[in-house]
């Protein structure tokens, strides 16, 4: 019985060398676009997710060090505090009973509307005396880019109704009030 | 008699995954209604929420399909040198559940960008959760590319296992990345030991959801697995097809 091949085949050495060859290339651009894409992944992971934001309490106390660099901050927006004005928005955020006062030079999303809604906001310190809820402050944060971020908490529109009230137990160790939101 | 009846085609259909093809899109069909006409809006993010419908059973397939591919992948490993079939159905197994869990990974990535558009303001941040959920998506597309390389098929299955059981490493980083990061995202919505803050219709449509979407899920990969069987009778038919004529060939010329 003659097993050998039907088709003579030139130079079979050089065909499985290319066959080889085709297919290591094949493996290595697809191992290569993957480690890529993985490594593009894991550096803009490293950049941005292990400290995504400040508190509005940390950003604060770190406010020298921090200088004009651009950095997020996070905070509850004091209803009362919100004012529109030629494209700019001013209001005040707090976190752990500590208030800065924003100026916002973008559209804020829809949801920034909600009362006491957490906002992440990009931007920096300005120096620059202004009056707070919680009293006098040398600086404020310049901010051109917000986040609305909203909580895990679900609740019908049907059976609830939005207040200007703040969350449960939220101020009750800070030492100032916020006033009401004008009607 | 139909085409594929006469042409001698195999089907992955049998009267069981008729009925549970039938329950998944009857199930899917209720979880429509209840998700866009049954639950009420939010009352901050209004009509927005009906993602959370779809979005959070999506991510708990894809953690489920992943976690089915990695015990599958162990006792394919474990097992595969002591079986006739030296373990090859768990070795399906394991890729027709991850291409299950990538379908529904794609579908939390879409779902969450079309919905932190409507409630953050923008479609994508790099933020731990949703840089570790793009990272695990890139990870298992890589091992189903892996199981589709040229190599000896035991070896490739092999390989394609250990991938697999790195890969389930980002599983729970995904899960509990906002709890030890900060992030943009949300809590979970729904966890073990923590009472969900979700009220009435809304908490009930989404147990729902995650029932339909598990029916849906578990006929998909039932009809992967059978499909990745037919492919290999088709491989192993036109292999043995070809010995045949060759040998034909080589008896015929003495």
């Amino acid at each position: 019985m003659d097993l050998t091949p039907l088709h003579e085949v030139e130079a079979p050495n050089e065909m499985r060398r290319r066959v080889h060859r085709r297919r290591r290339w094949s493996v290595l651009v697809i191992a290569a676009v993957l480690i890529f894409a993985m490594a593009f992944i894991t550096a803009q992971g490293l950049r941005n997710a292990t400290l995504f934001f400040r508190n509005v309490d940390e950003a604060v106390e770190q406010r020298s060090e921090l200088g004009e660099r651009r950095f997020r901050i996070q905070g509850r927006v004091i209803p009362s505090s919100v004012k529109s004005e030629s494209g700019l928005t001013t209001f005040e955020i707090v976190h752990n009973c500590v208030v800065a006062s924003v100026l916002h030079s973008s559209d804020p999303p829809e949801l920034f509307s909600s009362p006491w809604i957490p906002v992440v906001l990009e931007g920096h310190w300005v120096d620059g005396e202004v009056e707070t809820v919680a009293g006098i402050d040398t600086h404020y944060f310049s901010s051109d880019r917000m986040l609305v971020k909203h909580t895990n908490e679900y609740a019908s529109a049907n059976e609830k109704r939005i207040t200007d009230e703040p969350p449960e137990g939220f101020l009750d160790q800070c030492s100032f009030e916020v006033p009401a939101a004008a009607s | 008699m139909t085409a594929a009846a006469n042409s001698g085609a195999k089907m992955t259909a049998t009267p069981i995954t008729r009925v549970l093809g039938v329950s998944a899109l009857a199930a899917t069909a209720l979880m429509a209604v209840l998700g866009l006409v049954v639950s009420p809006p939010d009352v901050i993010q209004g009509e927005a929420v009906r993602m959370l419908y779809i979005h959070v059973p999506s991510i708990w397939i894809a953690y489920g399909g992943f976690a089915l591919t990695s015990i599958s992948s162990i006792l394919f490993l474990r097992r595969s040198r002591r079986r006739p079939d030296q373990g090859r159905h768990y070795d399906r197994l394991a890729g027709s559940a991850a291409e299950v869990g990538v379908v529904f990974t794609a579908i939390t990535l879409i779902t969450g960008m079309l919905w932190g558009k409507v409630t953050w303001g923008t479609y994508w941040q790099w933020d731990a959760r949703l840089t570790t959920t793009v990272l695990l998506f890139v990870t298992y597309l890589g091992y189903l590319a892996l199981r589709r390389l040229p190599a000896e098929p035991t070896v490739r299955s092999r390989r394609a296992a250990v991938m697999a059981l790195i890969s389930f490493i980002n599983v729970p980083i995904v899960h509990y990345s906002v709890d030890w990061w900060r992030t943009l995202h949300q809590k979970a919505s729904l966890s073990v030991g923590r009472r969900p803050e979700i009220t009435g219709e809304m908490y009930w449509t989404l147990l729902y959801s995650m029932l339909a979407v598990t029916i849906l899920a578990t006929w998909l990969i039932i009809h992967r697995y059978r499909v990745i069987r037919l492919e290999e009778l088709r491989d192993e038919e036109g292999l043995e097809a070809l010995i045949a004529s060759r040998l034909n060939k080589a008896v015929g010329s003495h």
